[in-house]
């Protein structure tokens, strides 16, 4: 892996982009991986690639602090030499997603129902806001309420305030034993399921329903998870759960994708469409789907959509006002990722 | 009397029945301060509010005519956040204490910001859950101000604080405007406003509804309590436990002051000649507990415990948290006054930072008891003191700055769970340069333009900063 600070070339593009009073826009990029999801990057990219490698790990601290063109894979070898592992199930799409392309999205992989998600493990950001200066926020421990919350924010925002330039990620033990169960249900037998399911925290680590099967996994001390297994029947499965999180498996191909964010146990079928079921039914995937059509569906239920493929609905929600303002606050000249902005944020001009 | 008057006085009670407004010296007398009395201030008015309407009408009526607002909720801080200004309104919230609902099937519970932390979990017992996050002040502290602050607590290590524990929140803005944030799900749309408003002190917003996560209660706890004949080998004790692929639920630390006091205090049954102790909770299923108490164990043996005690029934367990919980009391009797700080540290760098803590408060002739959670390196010094001596607190609060500056020297922050309020105001200048504090400012500004919502707290003016700096640097 290329090690390499280039923080204050970073810098310098973004000044020069500044004085030159063109008026262009910066379209922030990383390993690209995730273009095909609604993201792809802008006219005039700034290449986060190159900005690569480790500057702190401390396995005693489960602390990690990483610049943000860093892939994700070698990451993940890395932590795993230790026993660790990052503290959320964190997507690579692609064989190139980078760090701080996964925190600019902020997306979760399937053990997120039982555990922390993206955004509650990133502690520290250090960033490149839209004045040109480089700023840092939060730190290297997990109990910090020194000003506002300024690196979770960023986790999301699709590089909308800054360009990220290091992060700083709190990690875990890797589970010692992991094992995957499936089972024949139909999605009328789901809601019974989770109930059962319940009872299996804080062993539990994936359930995701899939064609005619739920898969469930279960990882933790081998001496709890084996006795646990024997009770709970259904047969071994080599269910790709990775290919759930980084959306390689085949169903995420449609030409239509739609995730349906709901209530935890909340039943919910699209009227159109064919779904998978993840997070105990707090989150839907839809393929070729009418889009309007869930927006309305999941509102109705206390939920909402995330368009991935297909076009991009209006937000909905009350936030928006707050999305002008803190855009304004980080970015006043409205320089990165423009059509982002736009296209997610419900953004009006800034 | 001349105070009626006050167009602002008579202007809330018409929002609230004349009863819930208070004014006059007298009347605003119990809430001047919160617990930090040390900062005091008496508003121009108290109002007591009972629903989020009346929220709404407050903060319009203060922005309309430019009268700071600051929020309250239980008054159990401990920076000063919820301390009123001379010229402003405390908006009280402790009055909206209602559950509103308990979902166990989305695993959630609705509420007031009033709801004392500790009934949450009351209310959730019946479906075997909880909710997680637990402050040493959770039979008094409000779910509201918990959100202000992004409290912590004991079992944060495994478990989370506050941000990691709230699902949704309804907010009144300076304008006057509700927000929802979030929701029962477990993603939001848009930038993390969620996250944003956790830990800003009332500075964004008026929370007036939280939603919060609840956990699975775990099948069985076991403590085990190690004791140390050095606070370096228990400081080094706490890593050693991590790397072995542990996180316990809580891993806490006392020193030989701390264990001293409570033991009097509270006859826990700690050893009197130990330099430290640990105390740790493992939880979880049964077997995994099994497993991970045999290691911790071995670790505890293997780094120079002189010790080692697993709680043989409940009872016994509980009696060695009340005395952790209740050592700020204690330490309370063994002296006129006691000042707790609140920093965070990588938890490698503890025992450096135990032996400078030792350091400082020799140069300043104080006794420093340590009673803290060592597994998330989130310190709680207890500066003892007698403030009857005329230059006690002037010692006590250069020590404290001494040692906030010393956790910001070693990686760490000057505030893990307390806030910085009014009290750390003067160390952001040390832990944020002026590019950071102008960020901090920028959202402040885009989101409470008048600056009316609790201002003067948690984040410095630039002009400010520059004096600390300017003044340390002359201290040498």
């Amino acid at each position: 892996m290329a090690e390499r600070d280039c923080s204050l070339q970073l810098q310098e593009q973004v000044q020069r982009q500044l004085q030159s009073g063109a008026g262009e826009g910066l379209d922030i990029a990383g390993g690209a991986s995730r273009t095909g999801f609604n993201l792809a990057v802008g006219e005039n990219p700034l290449s986060l690639a190159e900005h690569a490698g480790v500057i702190d790990y401390q396995p005693d601290e489960l602390m990690l602090k990483v610049r943000s063109g860093t892939s994700l894979a070698s990451l993940e070898k890395l932590l795993a030499a230790e026993g660790q592992g990052f503290a959320a199930d964190i997507p690579r799409p692609g064989a190139g997603s980078t760090i701080g392309g996964a925190v600019a999205t902020g997306w979760d992989g399937p053990a997120r129902v039982f555990g922390l998600s993206l955004r509650d493990v990133v502690i520290g950001c250090r960033m490149l806001n839209g004045r040109g200066e480089i700023v840092n926020f939060g730190g290297q421990v997990m109990k910090n309420v020194a000003g506002y919350d300024l690196s979770r924010l960023q986790v999301g925002a699709l590089g909308t305030l800054g360009v990220l330039l290091d992060v700083t990620l709190r990690l875990w033990p890797q589970p010692e034993y992991s094992l995957t169960r499936s089972f024949v249900a139909s999605v009328d037998d789901l809601p019974q399921w989770w109930q059962k399911t319940r009872l299996l925290r804080p062993l539990i680590s994936g359930a995701c329903h899939c064609g005619d099967r739920l898969y469930l996994r279960l990882s933790g001390r081998r001496a709890a998870v084996v006795p646990l297994l024997d009770s709970l029947g259904g047969e071994d499965s080599d269910f790709d759960w990775c290919a759930v999180r980084d959306l390689r498996h085949r169903f995420f191909s449609a030409e239509q994708l739609a995730c349906v964010y709901l209530p935890r146990a909340m039943p919910f079928e699209p009227r159109s469409g064919t779904a998978m079921v993840d997070w105990e039914g707090a989150r839907v995937w839809v393929a070729d789907g009418d889009h309007g059509a869930l927006q309305r569906q999941a509102a109705e239920l206390g939920g909402f959509v995330r368009i991935l493929r297909g076009r991009v609905l209006a937000a909905a929600g009350g936030g928006e006002d707050w999305h002008r303002r803190i855009k304004r606050a980080f970015d006043p000249e409205g320089l990165f990722n423009r059509d982002l902005y736009r296209t997610h944020f419900g953004g009006a001009e800034v | 009397m001349r105070f009626d008057r006050d167009p602002i006085i008579e202007a809330l009670r018409k929002i609230v029945p004349a009863d819930r407004v208070l004014s006059g010296r007298e009347r605003v007398a119990p809430f001047e301060c919160d617990a930090l009395p040390v900062y005091r201030a008496s508003p121009r008015a108290v109002v007591l509010v009972r629903s989020e309407a009346e929220v709404v009408a407050v903060a319009k009526l203060c922005r309309r005519q430019r009268v700071p607002l600051v929020t309250r909720g239980a008054g159990t801080g401990l920076s000063a956040g919820a301390r009123p200004l001379e010229r402003g309104v405390l908006l009280v919230t402790s009055g909206m204490d209602r559950i509103l609902s308990v979902n166990p099937d989305s695993m959630t519970a609705r509420l007031e910001p009033g709801v004392v932390n500790l009934q949450i979990s009351r209310a959730a017992a019946a479906h075997g859950l909880y909710y997680a996050p637990d402050p040493s002040s959770q039979i008094a502290c409000s779910i509201g101000g918990n959100v202000a602050e992004n409290a912590g607590g004991v079992h944060c290590l495994k478990y989370g604080v506050t941000v990691q524990n709230v699902t949704g929140l309804r907010l009144v803005t300076a304008d006057g405007e509700i927000l929802t944030l979030g929701s029962d799900c477990l993603a939001q749309p848009g930038y993390d406003l969620l996250a944003l408003v956790h830990g800003s002190e009332g500075g964004l917003g008026i929370v007036t509804e939280v939603t919060v996560g609840l956990t699975q209660k775990p099948a069985q706890t076991r403590t085990l309590m190690a004791d140390f004949s050095t606070v370096r080998a228990a400081a080094d004790a706490v890593s050693t436990i991590v790397r072995a692929g542990v996180v316990p639920a809580a891993l806490e630390m006392m020193d030989a002051l701390a264990i001293e006091a409570t033991e009097q205090f509270c006859h826990a049954g700690y050893a009197l000649d130990a330099a430290a102790i640990l105390l740790i909770d493992l939880d979880g299923q049964p077997e995994e507990v099994a497993a991970e108490l045999a290691l911790v164990e071995s670790v505890l043996a293997n780094s120079g415990a002189s010790r080692v005690q697993c709680a043989a029934s409940d009872a016994q367990r509980e009696l060695w948290w009340k005395g952790r919980k209740s050592a700020f009391p204690a330490v309370g009797r063994l002296s006129p006054d006691y000042y707790c700080i609140d920093g965070t540290v990588p938890r490698r760098r503890i025992g450096d930072v135990l032996e400078a803590i030792d350091r400082f408060a020799r140069h300043y002739r104080l006794r420093v008891a340590n009673v803290f959670h060592a597994g998330d390196g989130n310190l709680h010094p207890i500066i003892m003191f007698d403030g009857r001596e005329r230059d006690a607190l002037d010692r006590v609060e250069h020590l404290a700055a001494d040692i906030l500056e010393y956790c910001i020297e070693v990686g760490g922050t000057i505030t893990g769970e307390h806030g910085v309020g009014l009290e750390k105001i003067d160390q952001m200048a040390v832990q944020f340069g002026d590019a950071e504090i102008a960020q901090f400012l920028a959202v402040k500004d885009a989101l409470d333009p008048d600056r009316l919502l609790n201002p003067d707290k948690l984040i410095p003016t630039l002009a400010h900063c520059q004096e600390y700096r300017m003044l340390r640097k002359s201290d040498g």
